[in-house]
């Protein structure tokens, strides 16, 4: 069953065409890798399915709501559930690392809720989030400060955010883009393992075609705002991808 | 480059001259008999025998010593200067929160915001422009008591540059995280509150501090104007020529803010790095929460202020007198009748509302006339004066910091300039230490105090202004120019030393140009507020628009007072603009 639903979507900056009559289709519990080169599109597409952008033309769903007529309640809502894990992780640096997690649920909160929750969280949701991180291997940092964290362990406590929210859909916009080639290998498994052990839809963008081929049984590859590949490549087909 | 540098430097070398041809030569007047020498020689005698006990031999014997005066002085100049900080703390918190974009929504509802925006970056824009010493003419005018009024005239613009400062750092946050929290369905303001706000807060922190340490300053200068603080203190005793009075108090002023600026730093550095945890393996949710890192030096620090501000606002002198009912509304209607222009103010009381459009209909014809008359004279003269002044003192002060500088920067005044073996002479480091000693000193004392020494020493002149500005802000750039160059990357500045070249033809050839853009937006952030230092030091007698605003003080005419106030506001403003025009087009080149 299809929960993020792409039909005919355009989308353009100014003079400038980020995507094209794209249309494409993601089901419950999917793992999809969207690559491309830089600037092909990857971004407008993970920030569209979030529903973080209005298409400029074209139809637009997930999770059942229909941006074609968006009510602000409604839009939030869904909003809260779906995970956004930007490039540079999005963590406030000098928050402690509960602090951040705590944050994922911010759509479920309104804003005394969300300063209850940063300064004073309560016992239930301490230990739910110390199971979380503790889970992602960094439960004994829970109270330090995010920036004394290094890099690999602030995108755990990132992706604990994401768990904490309780999302079903994962959108990870280049989660390699800062780590070393040793260590991309050990951030998919852990994305992927999460996916499948909870179910949750996994979308996302990456550079690297041999990992995208290697974690994600399905790989939409863009070209200059145009979805040119979608499904399993073949051996044959892999060199399109290398292409793009 | 827009302009180009070298062009940007000859035209402020023409704009120089011109202020020198404005001010004229004569850098040192006196009156026909007096030996300004002697006078000095004894004033700067001073400086190594500072006084401890009263140098005025007719006080009574029971008179309250010289040191506990000079104590009581102290604490009610750090009394004002806390009372206002408070107060211009969660002022400017929620007015810069007004200004700030960053947690406006997406749609529509921003062009309302933006209505409310302009008012409020305005109302700032005034608060800010004029200066605190003119705000306290007016209020211990209007209102009468001296706590009150002096904690509000510093409130007031203090107020209004907080939130100017305090909604650019909010602006300047990285967005990232906010986004993080709408996409995840949290709305503008929550993320403001729980992204923006969090990582803002230390620059705001550390920004708070400053002012308070500026307000220090400042409550000091109210002293020239009769509220009792040390300025008072060193005004009676400059004036009586006991001059190791005055050096015992410059030295206490001097102290106490290098003391808070030290004590700045700390926080800053603390509040920035934060604590770093080791051991925290194989413990459960609730023994990592005990053992969780906290600062103890800034819980204990927070605890203190408020016990300080709390114990600033309920000990000592009430902040309000009482008055008689009735006498307070008096007082303050006859300061408004008295603050409106003479050709349409009422005769007796600006609150009848008949006099009122009687003494419009009656005047109303000759309100053009009056003002026209106020700019051709003195205002127009005492304007260009203002600018002038302004303009030469930032010119003298950047000359001379920059030919400080070189000597002063961390990574080159040593023996291993950028990390490279240079020498084992202890003279470098010797150096840098005196040369940024002499910034701390230089701008720990007011420009206003300055002014006053140095027209008591050479006269009534233009100059004694200037070099009072300059040396103030030879100490502000000295040390902002000196951060730029120590952040710099050391790859090009070092590859000079390692071809046998000095410390100076690595600063000269490579760290000078490489920081010039930023040196270049220090600089007029410093002019603005040269501009807006200079239109009250005239108060000392020198023809600025200060000097002229001294003079209607005398005779209480506030409506004179207003206009020259305005005028003085309109420079600020238009300097303010005009820096804030290159500072983002230099911002930009940056990029």
């Amino acid at each position: 069953m299809s929960i993020l639903s792409v039909r005919d979507v355009s989308q353009n900056f100014g003079a400038t065409l980020a995507l094209s009559d794209v249309a494409l289709d993601i089901s419950a519990g999917e793992q999809v890798a969207v690559i491309g080169a830089s600037g092909c599109g990857k971004t407008t597409l993970l920030r569209l399915l979030g529903l973080q952008n209005l298409p400029s033309s074209g139809q637009l769903a997930a999770l059942g709501f229909d941006l074609s007529s968006p009510s602000r309640k409604g839009l939030r809502e869904v909003r809260s559930r779906i995970g956004m894990l930007p490039q540079d992780l999005g963590l406030v640096p000098n928050l402690r690392v509960v602090q951040n997690v705590v944050l994922g649920r911010s759509g479920k909160r309104n804003v005394l809720g969300t300063v209850r929750d940063l300064l004073w969280p309560s016992r239930v949701e301490r230990e739910k989030v110390f199971k979380i991180l503790d889970r992602m291997g960094v439960g004994g940092k829970m109270y330090d400060r995010t920036d004394s964290l290094s890099g690999g362990q602030q995108q755990r406590v990132a992706l604990a955010r994401t768990l904490y929210q309780g999302a079903e859909v994962l959108l990870a916009d280049e989660p390699l883009s800062s780590v070393d080639p040793a260590r991309a290998r050990d951030v998919l498994e852990l994305m992927a393992g999460l996916s499948a052990e909870q179910g949750i839809t996994l979308v996302v963008s990456l550079h690297q075609v041999a990992l995208a081929r290697e974690f994600f049984p399905r790989i939409i590859g863009l070209k200059k705002g145009k979805v040119l590949f979608d499904g399993k490549p073949t051996d044959e087909e892999i060199s399109t991808l290398y292409d793009l | 480059m827009w302009l180009g540098r070298r062009w940007l430097v000859v035209a402020l070398g023409v704009v120089f001259f011109l202020c020198l041809a404005r001010l004229g030569t004569n850098f040192v007047t006196h009156t026909p008999g007096s030996d300004p020498w002697a006078s000095t020689i004894r004033f700067f005698s001073g400086a190594i025998s500072p006084s401890l006990v009263d140098q005025n031999p007719s006080l009574p014997a029971d008179a309250d010593p010289f040191l506990s005066r000079l104590g009581d002085d102290l604490l009610r100049t750090i009394r004002y200067a806390l009372i206002a900080t408070s107060l211009a703390v969660p002022g400017g918190l929620l007015l810069g929160f007004f200004v700030s974009e960053q947690w406006w929504p997406r749609n529509g509802a921003r062009v309302l915001f933006q209505l409310i925006r302009w008012p409020v970056r305005i109302s700032l824009s005034l608060m800010r422009s004029v200066h605190e010493l003119i705000w306290a003419i007016f209020f211990l005018s209007a209102f009468g008591d001296a706590p009150f009024s002096a904690c509000l005239a510093l409130a007031l613009p203090f107020t209004g540059t907080l939130a100017k400062v305090f909604s650019e750092l909010m602006d300047e946050q990285n967005r990232s995280p906010r986004g993080v929290i709408t996409a995840a369905g949290g709305s503008g303001a929550q993320g403001f509150v729980a992204t923006i706000f969090p990582m803002a807060l230390p620059d705001m922190v550390s920004y708070a501090l400053y002012r308070f340490e500026c307000a220090l300053r400042s409550s000091a200068v109210l002293g020239f104007i009769g509220v009792e603080t040390i300025g008072l203190s060193i005004n009676r005793s400059f004036e009586n020529g006991f001059y190791g009075e005055v050096w015992t108090a410059l030295y206490v002023l001097i102290t106490t803010v290098i003391l808070i600026e030290g004590l700045g730093h700390m926080i800053r550095q603390r509040m920035m790095s934060g604590k770093v945890r080791t051991r925290s393996s194989g413990l459960s949710e609730s023994e990592l929460r005990k053992a969780a890192p906290r600062d103890l030096f800034l819980r204990v620090n927070g605890v203190i202020w408020v016990v300080v501000i709390f114990m600033a606002f309920s000990i000592g002198e009430p902040l309000v007198t009482p008055m008689v009912e009735g006498q307070r509304s008096e007082r303050i209607s006859r300061f408004l009748t008295k603050l409106t222009p003479d050709p349409i103010a009422p005769e007796k009381s600006l609150l009848n509302w008949d006099a009122r459009k009687e003494a419009w209909s009656d005047g109303s014809d000759q309100f053009v006339p009056w003002l026209a008359d106020l700019w051709e004279y003195p205002g127009q003269e005492a304007l260009i004066n203002t600018l002038a002044m302004s303009v030469a003192a930032i010119i003298v002060a950047a000359c001379l910091a920059i030919l400080l500088i070189p000597w002063g920067i961390r990574t080159l005044a040593n023996r291993n300039p950028l990390g490279l073996a240079m020498s084992r002479s202890s003279l470098p480091g010797v150096m840098g230490s005196l040369v940024r000693g002499f910034f701390v000193l230089t701008r720990a004392v007011p420009e206003y105090l300055y002014a006053f020494l140095l027209v008591g020493l050479m006269g009534p002149s233009a100059w004694p202004l200037v070099l009072a500005l300059a040396l103030h802000n030879v100490g502000i750039l000295g040390r902002l120019w000196t951060e730029v160059v120590e952040n710099q990357r050391r790859t090009i500045p070092s590859t000079i030393l390692e071809v046998g070249g000095g410390r100076f033809q690595s600063y000269v050839a490579a760290l000078l140009p490489m920081s010039l853009n930023r040196f270049i937006l220090f600089f007029f952030y410093r002019w603005e507020s040269c501009v807006r230092e200079a239109t009250v030091l005239g108060m000392l007698g020198v023809s600025s628009l200060g000097y002229y605003i001294s003079i209607q003080q005398n005779f209480r005419e506030y409506d004179d007072i207003l206009f020259y106030t305005l005028l003085g506001a309109g420079l600020v403003v238009a300097g303010d603009l005009l820096s804030d025009f290159l500072r983002h087009r230099l911002r930009g080149e940056n990029s």
